[in-house]
């Protein structure tokens, strides 16, 4: 019982976390109709800028994340204006092989910069952990799951609240319509990549701070989750990724107690390929902005 | 020749209380008619009348909430949209779908490879598409793409497409909506000269001039109901008709 | 309605034509469209030349066209249900392990003949695409994409946890030495030979297919199926039949790459990027065309072997950066492009990026 415990805690800190990753690359699916393949590799980027800032000036992950924000966002803005503008209205699948192939020169770039070893951003705290009757749990995972959830619902509330979140919403449902009414789609659509370019690097640094990293199978494996949650959480819906991964997260720690070697994954490809089949608009939320969902 | 109740031997196409809700709206609640071969039918009413609808649960791209379709005295209920083809029923769409990456005599050919004569050739189906394009009177833009055409031609084009299959009834869908009034006049005499052919037609069309002038017989629907039904100078003067298309108040204010 | 009525009559009319699923897959690929003949003797030409020249070349080089040959295959394969179909997979890499394990475990675990063992890996994969096309084929966009993504990774894990038949993550050697072979190894020169008539093989199906009637009937599925239905094409059956085709390729490929390799692991034959590579040969050749495919697998292969060979550790950064620029450039694909501009005279390459800007 108590490992059962101990594993869907475990399983929740986690999931918070491929929350804060999904989120960007859902919102992003949904407004603009672009699944970005280089997602995985905007969080690990974000993981770096902070891995140095922790090494150079000894900065605490948590502190580094205005800047690795702000350094993402921008990297995002400009990759959105100048290369995936260009291509936005050609046939769907250009714009994933654009990802593809930006995916291969960031990858390879951080390669060459940092080596392809494992990395982690060592903070005090980090092994420690406090125990809530049978079940510990650390202070870091703690800290950065909730921050991820705090950071999910504000987007949330920005998307629903905010004139941006509306002029993001509106472009996402009918940009021929946004644009008449004034709203300058590209910018828009710079801002909402450059949103999600900063919510996978905030991701990546805490990924960072509670794991290890690199830059060759960590991007993947994010990308790839990244696409479960936001299919199961329904496009573009911010409440439906966090929920998304959550379950995902509890059901990858869970799974992996009660099933040997890797059996959990194809458990959940099956998963993923059933929730397509009999309910696309995904599991747990709605689909937003599905007027622009098939084209 | 159409008779709501017992439908006689040789009806075409038959539709037994045909009903189709989307949510909490009925599309089409509980309509019944018949064609007989030869003949062509015609089904007018306002916009959001159903009439689209009624094509499309007749052709097998809508399932009906309730009722049936049969095609010469064959359940076809909910078949697939090729089964209906392969029964002999063609239709024009009302938005026009051309196959946009295609040349409009390749767009025709589809229909003649893929419709009841299967064992065209494609050198063959390009034969009838050139034949067929010059029928409707788009021959001289056969190797066009379709997205050049103007709106009446793209319209001919579709019916090209869809006489291509070989039909012995064809649906048309408001294909003249939008036209002038010289290509209305031209549209008239192309359905004449396929009736003359031997195909069976029911066409829909919200221009309700046009349509009086080629229909041996006229199903009025309103929010999803026949209100009436009979010869073209009948129904016209039905006041249930007028009031349908113009709103009560005329209706009031020409009876006093 | 009885026996024999006369053609032309009512009653002949009446009769539906009933057809044999087989007659209707004859009837698809009967043609006898007056085709322009010379892109026919031109690839003949390139085959007889290739086999011709083979004397002349170094193993080593052999081996680097054989993968050259196979991905001319699996590009043809993808172009198939991702070009002319528009249904853009990207989990055609679970034919290709699923056929490179057919072989090996037969080989390894039963002593099967790689002659043998090869068509079984091809039905294989045709029935595994029947068996997930059905409901997946369904789906659109992104969420098919989606969908044959997560089918191939799943099945890579299937494979990786079946360890007692397939080795698991520890990888499955086929026996190739003394009276262990079930079939002696090619060598480098055997597989030159087997990954060009493989690819030849492919590149004829499809120009035959694209030709016939079933080609029209892909292109009128990927265009609109609502028309497609209309007009008498079995949408369904259509689609079912393009992924089982470009499965049987893939599937083919596998199994000849297998053999070749000796020995491999799942994270080896089911590794997206093959998918990844095929998609990106035709998009950048040109989808929905013989040409593009066979020129987008032709010139990225031997471009990502350059590079491998002289720009060392920057090879894949620039490969990726490549693909940028052509995406960006030439976003309908390169043949595509040229077949437009030839026919239009507008070369400009700014004209052709305007296009499809924000």
């Amino acid at each position: 019982m108590g490992q059962f415990l101990q594993a869907a805690a475990y399983g929740v800190v986690q999931g918070g976390l491929l929350a804060l990753v999904a989120v960007g690359f859902s919102l992003v699916w949904g407004v603009m109709n672009v699944i970005n393949f280089s997602h995985g590799a905007f969080a690990v980027t974000g993981a770096y800028v902070a891995w140095l800032m922790s090494q150079r000036f000894g900065l605490d992950p948590f502190l580094a994340i205005p800047i690795v924000a702000v350094a993402l966002f921008g990297f995002g803005y400009v990759i959105q204006r100048g290369l995936i503008n260009l291509i936005i209205n050609a046939p769907i699948f250009l714009t994933l092989l654009l990802t593809f192939g930006l995916n291969l020169v960031i990858l390879n770039g951080l390669q060459l910069l940092f080596t392809s070893d494992d990395r982690t951003i060592d903070t005090s705290y980090a092994s420690q952990s406090f125990a809530i009757g049978v079940v510990n749990v650390p202070y870091g995972r703690l800290a950065a799951c909730f921050l991820a959830i705090v950071i999910t619902v504000a987007l949330a509330l920005v998307m629903t609240r905010t004139r941006l979140g509306h002029a993001i919403g509106a472009t996402g449902m009918d940009r021929g319509a946004a644009r008449l009414m004034g709203i300058r789609a590209r910018h828009i659509y710079a801002v909402t990549f450059g949103i999600a370019a900063a919510l996978a690097g905030i991701a990546g640094t805490m990924i960072a701070t509670v794991g290890s990293f690199n830059p060759t199978t960590t991007p993947g494996q994010l990308t790839l989750d990244a696409f479960v949650i936001s299919v199961l959480g329904g496009l573009g819906n911010m409440y439906g990724a966090l929920v998304g991964g959550l379950v995902l997260g509890i059901a990858e720690s869970i799974g992996g107690l009660l099933l040997t070697g890797t059996w959990v994954n194809a458990i959940a490809m099956a998963v993923l390929i059933v929730v397509l089949v009999i309910r696309p608009s995904g599991l747990i939320g709605k689909a937003q902005y599905s007027g622009r969902v098939e084209v | 020749m159409i008779a709501p109740e017992a439908a006689p031997a040789t009806a075409i196409l038959e539709v037994r209380n045909l009903s189709k809700r989307f949510g909490g709206l009925w599309a089409l609640r509980d309509v019944s008619f018949s064609v007989a071969e030869g003949q062509i039918l015609g089904v007018i009413g306002p916009n959001g009348a159903g009439k689209s609808t009624l094509v499309n649960l007749i052709t097998g791209l809508l399932r009906p909430t309730s009722g049936q379709v049969l095609i010469d005295g064959e359940d076809v209920t909910g078949s697939r949209p090729w089964v209906i083809a392969h029964d002999r029923v063609a239709r024009t769409f009302q938005i026009v779908k051309p196959f946009r990456g295609l040349t409009v005599r390749e767009n025709v050919a589809i229909g003649a490879m893929h419709g009841n004569e299967r064992d065209l050739t494609v050198r063959d189906s390009l034969a009838t598409a050139d034949e067929l394009l010059e029928l409707v009177g788009i021959a001289k833009h056969a190797n066009d793409a379709p997205g050049q055409l103007s709106v009446a031609d793209a319209r001919r084009l579709e019916l090209a497409k869809a006489l291509a299959t070989r039909p012995r009834l064809l649906l048309i869908d408001e294909v003249m909506a939008g036209l002038r009034y010289a290509e209305i006049e031209a549209a008239v005499q192309l359905i004449h000269r396929v009736r003359d052919s031997g195909i069976t037609i029911v066409a829909i069309e919200h221009v309700m001039k046009a349509i009086v002038s080629v229909s041996d017989h006229i199903l009025v629907l309103h929010h999803g109901s026949i209100i009436a039904s009979g010869e073209p100078r009948d129904v016209l003067s039905d006041e249930r008709v007028i009031e349908a298309y113009l709103g009560h108040r005329y209706v009031k204010r020409r009876s006093t | 309605m009885n026996a024999g009525p006369a053609r032309g009559s009512v009653a002949a009319v009446l009769q539906r034509p009933h057809r044999t699923l087989v007659q209707v897959f004859v009837d698809w690929i009967r043609t006898r469209r007056p085709a322009n003949s010379w892109p026919a003797l031109l690839g003949l030409v390139a085959f007889a030349a290739m086999l011709g020249v083979q004397q002349l070349i170094e193993p080593g080089t052999q081996r680097l066209l054989s993968a050259v040959f196979m991905f001319v295959a699996l590009a043809q394969a993808w172009n198939l249900i991702g070009g002319y179909t528009g249904y853009a997979s990207f989990g055609q890499v679970a034919f290709f392990g699923l056929g490179a394990y057919t072989v090996a475990v037969l080989m390894n675990n039963y002593h099967v003949s790689f002659w043998l063992a090869m068509p079984v890996a091809i039905l294989a994969g045709v029935l595994f695409a029947v068996l997930i096309g059905v409901p997946l084929l369904r789906l659109r966009g992104h969420y098919f994409a989606i969908a044959t993504l997560g089918a191939a990774e799943g099945l890579r894990e299937v494979v990786n946890n079946l360890t007692p038949i397939t080795g698991g993550g520890l990888g499955i050697t086929i026996p190739t030495f003394g009276d262990q072979a079930p079939t002696p190894y090619f060598g480098k020169p055997g597989f030159y030979l087997a990954f060009l008539v493989l690819a030849a093989v492919s590149v004829a199906v499809c120009a035959l297919l694209s030709r016939s009637r079933f080609g029209y009937a892909m292109v009128a599925v990927n265009e609109d199926q609502e028309a497609a239905g209309a007009v008498g094409i079995n949408t369904t059956l259509v689609k079912v039949v393009a992924f089982a085709v470009s499965a049987a390729i893939v599937a083919c490929a596998g199994a000849f790459y297998a053999f070749q390799q000796i020995e491999f692991y799942p994270t080896d034959v089911f590794d997206a990027s093959f998918t990844v590579l095929m998609v990106i040969m035709v998009m950048i050749g040109g989808s929905g065309t013989v040409a593009g495919p066979l020129a987008g697998a032709v010139g990225l292969e031997l471009l990502s072997q350059f590079l491998r060979v002289n720009l060392g550790a920057y090879n894949q950064l620039i490969f990726g950066a490549i693909i940028v620029v052509v995406v960006v450039f030439f976003p309908q694909g390169v043949v595509n492009y040229f077949r437009d501009a030839v026919r239009t005279r507008q070369f400009s390459i700014f004209d052709n990026v305007r296009r499809y800007r924000l």
